[in-house]
């Protein structure tokens, strides 16, 4: 098979040439009088799988591949063969191997061509082994840049529904201990009666809906405090995550120096902070209003309210003075539904689907 | 690159003689005050200890920000003694910085107190009193990396004393994080370091490529927390299947009820949110919860289905809420290998596995691998940080407090081998090689993040990922050996 075919037909394109005929079967055969079987790339592909599944080439045997490829009308007498030229050219893919992971991940096609070249005893057979075997590294090591992008993004659309999930029942659990309170009456420190407070609860807050908490707000500073803080700190680090504020650059979270290599839409999708240091004990540089918002937080520790007071600062909030709860939750841009998908500006987060989560 | 240390040396260089020495200064009030009184000089105590080690072996700890591999310094070091001399000198002439000094203090002052906490030397006023002393010292609120670090383990230190020492603990209020705080602070260290997702991709880039044939996909899954490592499996399974090809994936996450109700109910909601999102993106799926009484795991608490491909996935790299008990994983492993499983995929910690080596060397070694984590975050977000402060107290300060409890534990529950994948080799498994693809992409992973991150192949079948020289997490592969009917 190999042997009978010329040194360009090894670029891969074996569906160009017209002598070649797809059968039933998927396999690939020639127009000859006498048909052969051309090994395809994916052919070769699950070729090398099986093998590989089967413990390598020494230990493969023709049957037990053609079980575990199971492709219909590949026979022994083609498995054979493979295998045997396969099991002569394996020698020179293990330096391939190593010379990959020595040179990082970029091994360059010359390098194993020269490689290869200085080889003693190699046969033009094994040479368009190699050739196919080096651009399958190649291709594979795209297809993990692409995969891998799509994997981190996948999961942090999946972190984002468990920290909203947390969040809810949080949420929950404080509005179940508040009402609980207000029955009893004497719970509440402030100016809260129960008939005034089960009145502003209403409906169970969705912690992206501001209207509830802004009423709630006005009345006290217990419950609601630990209801603002976890919403807003959860939605402000959400606005972080998927990069609403538009003066945050594009870096991501504790790199120092930008990957020109890698897609920008891996580091769009992840957490953006800028590299700037906040100094937390220099309150001094905290507007008025700013520290008002932090005081009203008042059960939350005092680290966390830095942690509030830099991600509202971040986020550009303004505030004014004497009116407590509502500035917590204003927002000069717009939100967006943590529901719609992840933002990325080429494209969907998940490719070929319409619905990526929600 | 290699990266082995020589403990050996290491321990030398403290606890030769100079334990007793540090033991009796203090218990004797060599300054003339009483134990309880803690105005105690602690310069006049301990300085000269310190001197003494420090001019007797010329060692210069500087576990401050980018100084972890202290011991390949020390390698040469340790190795002649003319040229520790020599050293002894330099460093007694010149003034030593002041937070080098410092913050070899404290790592004299944490090892003194674990020292002090147990063992044969044990003394509970000691440790009382060394902690005392570092608390006034450090908060983790403080400058320097290894204030912080300390700060952390001394807390640590602190809870396991309160633990065994005083009848009615005091529950401190800023222990209790909310489960919200804890998932954010979570994503957040996600951000800032490999160190989750290298476990996570790793493992899951192996399962996939084992299971590629596939119909049905079964994972049976130790500790499944929140289910973070199957979002990225899912979605790759729905992005290569189209059409009627696609497989099925099931997963099997196990509780035990030792380990408290809160850990059964995460599981279940981890299944809820798992679920959701398999739907979302359209890929069938399918979640089971198997509650298991004891440690104890039998495969006929699983439900298996015939055709289907067996994966067994155990991540042990992060903290949980449970401890992970050694017996428990190896009786999760032992059993499930009667499986035939396509694929064991196993993520671990480098940290303190030698249980015959005693806890110190545990606790130095744990010291080790913190101190590299936390240099690792500082080379990307400046102690200022409050985003860093947040997941360190949050996050970080938990891990370290659980981990010390399991180096303290009882001999029984420590494990007697060098490293699990030790364990495995000689339990009938069968390493599984490490493709082309999985290297690829751990070295595209740490290309997001800062230099200093290295990823090494580990024997045939693994890969570990390390900061500088220390070695952070390994994943590794394997097969049963033989095949079980």
């Amino acid at each position: 098979m190999f042997h009978a075919k010329k040194p360009s037909s090894m670029n891969g394109s074996y569906e160009n040439r017209a002598m070649c005929v797809q059968g039933d079967s998927g396999l690939v055969l020639t127009t000859d009088p006498k048909p052969r079987l051309r090994w395809t790339v994916e052919l070769h592909e699950r070729f090398v799988d099986a093998v590989a599944q089967l413990g390598g080439p020494d230990k493969a045997t023709p049957k037990t591949i053609m079980r575990v490829m199971g492709v219909k009308g590949l026979t022994l007498y083609h498995l054979k063969s493979h295998l045997q030229k396969f099991r002569l050219g394996k020698q020179p893919h293990k330096e391939y191997g190593d010379h990959s992971t020595k040179e990082g991940s970029r091994a360059s096609a010359m390098d194993i061509q020269r490689n290869v070249a200085s080889s003693s005893g190699m046969m033009s057979r094994n040479m368009n082994e190699m050739q196919m075997e080096v651009q399958r590294r190649l291709h594979e090591q795209l297809e993990v840049q692409r995969h891998l992008q799509l994997r981190i993004e996948a999961q942090g659309k999946y972190m984002q529904s468990i920290l909203e999930r947390a969040c809810q029942t949080l949420a929950g659990e404080n509005m179940a201990a508040a009402t609980a309170a207000a029955a009893v009456g004497g719970g509440y420190k402030g100016n809260l009666g129960s008939s005034s407070l089960s009145a502003a609860v209403g409906p169970p807050p969705h912690p992206l809906s501001f209207p509830p908490f802004q009423d709630l707000n006005i009345y006290g500073n217990t419950t609601d405090q630990v209801l603002d803080h976890h919403n807003f700190h959860h939605q402000n680090i959400e606005n972080h995550f998927t990069g609403n504020n538009a003066a945050d650059t594009n870096i991501y979270l504790g790199k120092k120096r930008p990957n020109p290599n890698f897609g920008n839409d891996v580091r769009k999708g992840l957490l953006m902070w800028s590299d700037q240091d906040h100094d937390l004990s220099a309150n001094q540089s905290i507007d008025d209003e700013h520290r008002i918002q932090i005081q009203m937080a008042t059960h939350v520790s005092t680290d966390l309210d830095s942690l509030s007071e830099i991600y509202e600062r971040k986020s550009g909030l303004s505030g004014d003075e004497g009116n407590n709860g509502g500035k917590l939750l204003e927002r000069p841009s717009p939100r967006r539904s943590p529901l719609s998908p992840m933002m990325n500006p080429n494209g969907g987060l998940i490719q070929g689907r319409n619905s990526p989560f929600g | 690159m290699t990266m082995n240390y020589p403990y050996e040396d290491f321990l030398d260089l403290f606890f030769s003689t100079n334990t007793d020495t540090l033991a009796t200064a203090a218990s004797t009030s060599s300054c003339g005050y009483s134990l309880n009184d803690l105005d105690i000089d602690w310069d006049c105590d301990f300085r000269d200890v310190i001197e003494s080690i420090m001019g007797d072996e010329g060692a210069v700890m500087e576990l401050e920000t980018e100084s972890v591999p202290m011991l390949h310094g020390q390698e040469g070091l340790c190795n002649s003694a003319s040229t520790s001399l020599s050293l002894a000198d330099g460093v007694s002439v010149e003034e030593p910085k002041t937070d080098e000094s410092k913050g070899l203090r404290l790592v004299h002052l944490l090892v003194a107190a674990a020292e002090a906490s147990t063992g044969a030397n044990k003394s509970r006023e000691l440790t009382r009193v060394i902690l005392a002393r570092l608390k006034d010292l450090v908060s983790s609120g403080d400058r320097t990396n290894m204030e912080r670090l300390a700060a952390h383990f001394t807390n640590g230190l602190s809870k396991l004393f309160e633990r065994d020492n005083v009848l009615r603990p005091q529950q401190h209020r800023d222990d209790v994080y909310d489960q919200a705080d804890v998932i954010s602070a979570f994503e957040l260290l996600q951000n800032m370091s490999p160190y989750v997702n290298f476990g996570y991709l790793t493992a899951t880039q192996a399962i996939l490529e084992a299971v590629k044939y596939e119909r049905r996909i079964h994972i049976v899954d130790y500790d499944i927390t929140e289910g973070v490592q199957w979002a990225s499996l899912m979605q790759a399974l729905v992005s290569k299947n189209t059409g009627p090809s696609a497989q099925h994936l099931r997963i099997t996450a196990l509780s035990r009820s030792i380990n408290g109700k809160k850990s059964i109910a995460a599981v279940q909601e981890t299944g809820r949110r798992l679920t959701a999102f398999a739907e979302s993106i359209g890929q069938p799926f399918s979640y089971h919860h198997c509650k298991l009484d004891t440690n104890a795991f039998s495969t006929s608490s699983l439900k298996l289905v015939r055709g289907e491909a067996v994966v067994i996935n155990c991540m042990l790299h992060l903290p949980r809420f449970s401890n992970q008990t050694p017996n428990s994983v190896i009786s999760f492993l032992s059993e499930a290998k009667t499986l035939n499983p396509k694929l064991v995929t196993l993520v671990h910690e480098e940290v303190g596995l030698m249980g015959n080596q005693g806890f110190l060397y545990r606790f130095m070694d744990l010291l080790h691998q913190f101190s590299a984590i936390f240099d690792s975050l500082e080379a990307g977000l400046s102690i200022a940080n409050p985003a860093r402060g947040f997941v360190e107290r949050v996050f970080i300060g938990p891990w370290v407090a659980n981990w010390l409890t399991r180096i303290t534990a009882d001999d029984a529950e420590v494990e007697s081998f060098a490293s699990w994948p030790q364990w495995l080799e000689t339990n009938g498994f069968k390493p599984m090689e490490v493709s082309f693809a999985n290297r690829c992409q751990a070295k595209l992973l740490l290309s997001l993040f800062n230099d200093g991150y290295i990823v090494e192949e580990l024997g045939q079948n693994g890969l570990v990922l390390g900061w500088k020289s220390r070695r952070l997490v390994s994943a590794s592969f394997w097969v049963s050996r033989e095949l079980n009917q």
